[in-house]
């Protein structure tokens, strides 16, 4: 008898003991948590919790986690119950890691970095435990990095042009009769002039969106004279390069509703990207087709390819393949990440195939429109395109 | 045309609508891939019940109301214990 009730004894300090040491473990981790029951219901909160979004305990516990936990847009708008990273996680039955905005009490937006799982016992979903990281500080610091770019970026297209200007005034005997080696010199700084403003044209453009700053004007846009624009444009790349460009539309006409701006980005970005990437007498392909209600376009190559292991992480941030690191190190890792965050952007998918050593397709699709209408909105724009 | 589907599914779909209307579809469907990793148009009745918890959570998250959720439950459970016979036709 004595036995059996320090055996219960000993058990009910070893289950208090374990609750101590989960309250501990609770109260101790350095981020936000909250864990809520199967019903959403909020059953445990830390005091970091607490205080990122200013409640009190009581004001907390027990509530439906959507009703005191809100998790709001850039623009303030509440996320959709269904888009919340916690929901994505029970959905997925997977933790889920990104970045919102919480809304403190007093109505203020907190960034935040979120990582929501369901918590599993035995297998079966109980609840679900949602940990988050006040990130102001880093936005402030992502925003002032955004900041300086664009300014530098601003100032160093004056210079730039002069220098171009001049350049080209050199080059072409305005000033005076050159030597052989003086044009090699002048060639040079000519080029790599071109590619400074390059750069700076792509820093801007991925500020302008970083920062929210790149406003979208959709019209209707004849692809098929974009695409031709674009090829004229970067005639005299290829034709250093020794690289065929070629089209192929077909008859039916390639009409879309899109912002023409970002869309030129996107197809001038992948061409240039692919003259960059193919040797010597290969060939660039643009085409164009539309299909149902898509219309449909392609840039290929018959370049170096991307190499399986790095297609994965091709749209990353200043991520280059192998293979490109190999053959040409000026490059910044910029371009297919610009060209991505556009196409996210418009809202359209980019896709692509590659095979290492033989070329690459790149895709993106937009949705196309009546060709009808095409007269009438590009004289309402007064553009013609 | 008349095919032949998976009589569970539709039924799932069915009940499912009640409660989350057009978007019941592409919630079973999600919720069938993710947790049984299979082919939702292939889900039998002891799917359905493995599911049930991850439904109970998922939907509990988009609504506060607790007994529409039991409800809901209640009627996937009578689904998984139904007599159901399999492959009807469905136009």
């Amino acid at each position: 008898m004595a036995k059996t009730e320090t055996k219960d004894n000993n058990s009910l300090t070893s289950k208090t003991t374990n609750k101590l040491f989960i309250d501990a473990l609770f109260s101790s981790i350095g981020d936000g948590a909250i864990a809520t029951d199967e019903f959403s219901r909020i059953v445990r909160i830390n005091s970091v919790g607490l205080s990122i979004l200013g409640l009190k305990e009581e004001e907390v516990v027990g509530k439906w986690y959507p009703s005191i936990v809100k998790s709001v847009g850039e623009d303030g708008q509440e996320v959709k119950l269904m888009e919340r990273l916690i929901t994505k996680a029970y959905i997925t039955g997977k933790p889920v890691t990104g970045r919102a905005y919480y809304l403190h009490k007093d109505g203020h937006k907190i960034p935040v970095s979120v990582t929501a799982s369901p918590i599993l016992l035995k297998g079966r979903p109980i609840g679900a435990i949602n940990l988050y990281r006040d990130i102001t500080q880093e936005y402030e610091i992502d925003r002032m990095k955004s900041e300086f770019i664009s300014l530098a970026s601003h100032q160093l297209r004056t210079p730039l042009s002069s220098i171009k200007t001049y350049s080209h005034m050199l080059l072409e005997g305005y000033m005076g009769k050159i030597n052989r080696d003086q044009r090699f010199a002048l060639k040079s700084v000519i080029d790599a002039s071109d590619r400074m403003n390059q750069l700076t044209d792509t820093l801007l453009n991925i500020t302008r969106i970083e920062s929210g700053s790149m406003t979208i004007s959709k019209k209707v846009v004849d692809l098929k004279k974009l695409a031709k624009k674009v090829v004229s444009e970067q005639s005299i790349d290829a034709e250093t390069k020794n690289i065929a460009v070629k089209l192929r539309l077909q008859d039916k006409p390639a009409v879309a509703n899109t912002d023409p701006f970002i869309t030129k980005e996107i197809m001038s970005n992948l061409v240039s990207n692919a003259l960059k990437y193919t040797p010597p007498l290969g060939r660039v392909t643009i085409s164009i087709k539309t299909d149902k209600d898509r219309v449909v376009c392609c840039v290929s190559d018959t370049g170096i390819g991307i190499p399986k292991q790095s297609q994965e992480k091709i749209f990353n941030k200043f991520f280059r393949a192998p293979n490109v690191l190999a053959r040409d190190t000026t490059g910044t890792g910029l371009g297919l990440y610009l060209i991505k965050s556009l196409a996210d952007r418009i809202n359209i998918p980019i896709w692509f195939e590659s095979i290492t050593g033989k070329g690459s397709k790149f895709y993106f699709s937009l949705p196309a429109c009546m060709p009808k209408n095409t007269n009438k909105t590009t004289k309402e724009s007064g553009k013609s395109l | 045309m008349v095919e032949k589907q998976n009589n569970i599914y539709w039924r799932l779909v069915d009940i499912t609508s009640h409660y989350l209307g057009p978007a019941a579809e592409r919630f079973i469907d999600r919720q069938v891939q993710n947790h049984l990793n299979k082919d939702p148009k292939k889900i039998t009745q002891k799917d359905v019940e493995k599911l049930m918890d991850w439904i109970r959570g998922a939907v509990s998250l988009l609504t506060d109301n607790e007994n529409l959720v039991e409800d809901y439950i209640g009627e996937l459970k009578k689904l998984s214990k139904d007599k159901i016979s399999r492959g009807t036709d469905r136009k």
